[in-house]
């Protein structure tokens, strides 16, 4: 029996660990032989499947996914990915090592969100230009969160925390901690946030640091902020061998 | 001849971070040339306090792992040329050094540096015994409460079993009036209980903590704590300084007193 193919369940169907090294085409055939010979063992369960080890696209995934159903009686409704297991697994390594994630980050397939990057893709090419990684939550004092491609934080970057990515940074909350985008050297890439207020910045080669306190005469600490400065998005980047951050307008990605 | 000062006291939030901040400023003030060390490994405040934190791209863990060189790691203080600041690692803990490797750093600095200061972080654990490694005296901090005495006795007891001949006690925090009322420990009673020489007493004072907030030093400032601190540095030099009379009243106070009728 075939080893390219490694069937494993979980909670809401099943994964389907892939051989990277073999052509797609055999991997094919791997998949309709395992099914063939299990296929009944599901029966006419209606279940998810996720893919691991191998990088597949749109196209790829379906093919995959008919060949399943064409060898067994197995009903495919939802294709998933790795995200909640990502995030365990980045929660947990967070608080016991409170160190680097730099292991462990399974390579992701071709997410929904290609589109949108594409778009963007003069902007800071990786080798993984169109993958994104999406994360959810706080990154805390002591924090760091390494990431091999775009990366997107769904929350806040608190001081004394990291986040690195080889490619474009958005954070989708307070940018209060440091930040460093293209950490390969990639001069292109920007750093967003919805608040922006870093102690440190760096994109590729360059860096900056955020202006000293000002002796404040009375006010120390800074003014709360009212609501229309609140959603004032800024992104930073590299011009001219220094670091601008700039407001966010609408036009900014139109292609030209 | 430079000397390496450990600042240390057993419980947490009694001031030693803050002390660090402003005798390391004070000395620098006194023109003598000061490194701060922050041996907080993942905890670090001491670059905070000191409105440098946007400077910081080295650390002591990278120092020490000989990731960087330990002049590229020290980071010169914006407003006085003799004052550095070695940052710790925020990513890091505890274990990420070893009291062997922190005796050669400092001796490393002894040769530029006339004092040498540590912010010891809290605990009796291997942050500690870190810290105290490479002094050669220490200053316990300590506020007028049970068990930040109880915990400074404990770490007086370990500095002595550690030879440390040269200890001497900052009491912080230390309010008059609940003196008076007798709600507080006084200065006398604190040094009754720790017999260890004292070299400071600074009042609690809310310009600390706005001090603290903008990231600037307040020792030499006009406030109380600020002379208090000045004259801490100045007993460190060896100087003489008699112990301030903290119970001068303003004139607030007195007009104060009139209305209340005392």
């Amino acid at each position: 029996m075939s080893k390219h193919v490694v069937i494993k369940h979980n909670r809401y169907g099943m994964e389907l660990v892939l051989d990277s090294e073999i052509s797609f085409e055999k991997l094919l055939e791997a998949v309709s032989e395992r099914f063939q010979a299990s296929g009944d063992f599901f029966k006419d369960r209606k279940m998810a499947v996720s893919f691991k080890g191998r990088k597949l696209s749109e196209e790829e995934t379906m093919s995959i996914v008919d060949t399943i159903m064409a060898n067994s009686s197995i009903q495919i409704v939802a294709i998933t990915d790795h995200d909640s297991e990502l995030e365990k697994k980045m929660e947990r390594q967070l608080q016991t090592k409170g160190s680097s994630l730099d292991t462990g980050i399974p390579e992701r397939n071709r997410g929904r969100q290609n589109h949108s990057v594409e778009e963007f893709s003069d902007f800071g090419e990786t080798d993984n230009q169109y993958n994104a990684e999406f994360y959810r939550g706080n990154l805390r004092s002591g924090q760091v969160l390494e990431c091999s491609a775009n990366v997107t934080l769904v929350g806040d970057v608190n001081p004394g925390a990291k986040i690195i990515s080889a490619g474009n940074i958005v954070v989708l909350g307070a940018l209060k901690g440091n930040a460093h985008a293209g950490i390969n050297g990639n001069d292109n890439c920007f750093i967003f946030a919805l608040d922006m207020n870093p102690i440190q910045l760096q994109i590729g080669q360059y860096y900056a640091k955020s202006p000293d306190k000002e002796a404040a005469k009375r006010r120390i600490l800074p003014k709360r902020k009212t609501e229309k400065e609140e959603y004032c998005a800024k992104i930073a980047t590299a011009q001219e061998g220094t670091i601008c951050i700039e407001s966010m307008k609408k036009t900014m990605f139109r292609l030209s | 001849m430079s000397e390496v000062i450990v600042i240390t006291s057993g419980k947490g939030g009694v001031g030693k971070t803050t002390t660090t901040a402003n005798v390391g400023t004070g000395l620098a003030m006194l023109n003598k040339k000061v490194v701060m060390i922050d041996t907080d490994i993942g905890l670090r405040n001491l670059d905070v306090v000191l409105g440098l934190e946007n400077r910081i791209v080295y650390n002591l863990v990278d120092v020490v792992e000989e990731k960087c060189r330990l002049k590229q790691a020290l980071i010169k203080h914006k407003k006085y040329e003799n004052l550095y600041l070695l940052p710790s690692a925020q990513t890091r803990d505890k274990d990420a050094v070893t009291p062997e490797q922190m005796k050669n750093l400092v001796n490393e600095l002894r040769e530029e540096f006339d004092y040498i200061l540590l912010d010891c972080p809290a605990g009796i654990e291997q942050g500690f015994r870190n810290a105290i490694a490479g002094a050669d005296r220490a200053l316990v901090v300590t506020t007028p409460e049970v068990s930040a005495i109880r915990d400074a006795d404990r770490i007086v007891g370990l500095l002595e079993a550690n030879e440390l001949k040269k200890i001497d006690l900052i009491i912080n925090r230390i309010r008059l009036d609940m003196v008076k009322r007798g709600d507080m420990l006084s200065v006398n009673d604190v040094c009754d209980i720790l017999s260890v020489n004292l070299i400071g007493v600074v009042p609690d004072d809310e310009h600390i903590v706005i001090s603290t907030n903008q990231g600037e030093p307040l020792v030499g400032s006009a406030c109380l704590a600020g002379k208090a601190f000045e004259s801490i540095c100045k007993r460190i030099l060896g100087e003489e300084v008699p112990f301030m009379d903290l119970d001068k009243k303003g004139i607030l106070d007195m007009l104060k007193n009139l209305f209340k009728g005392k």
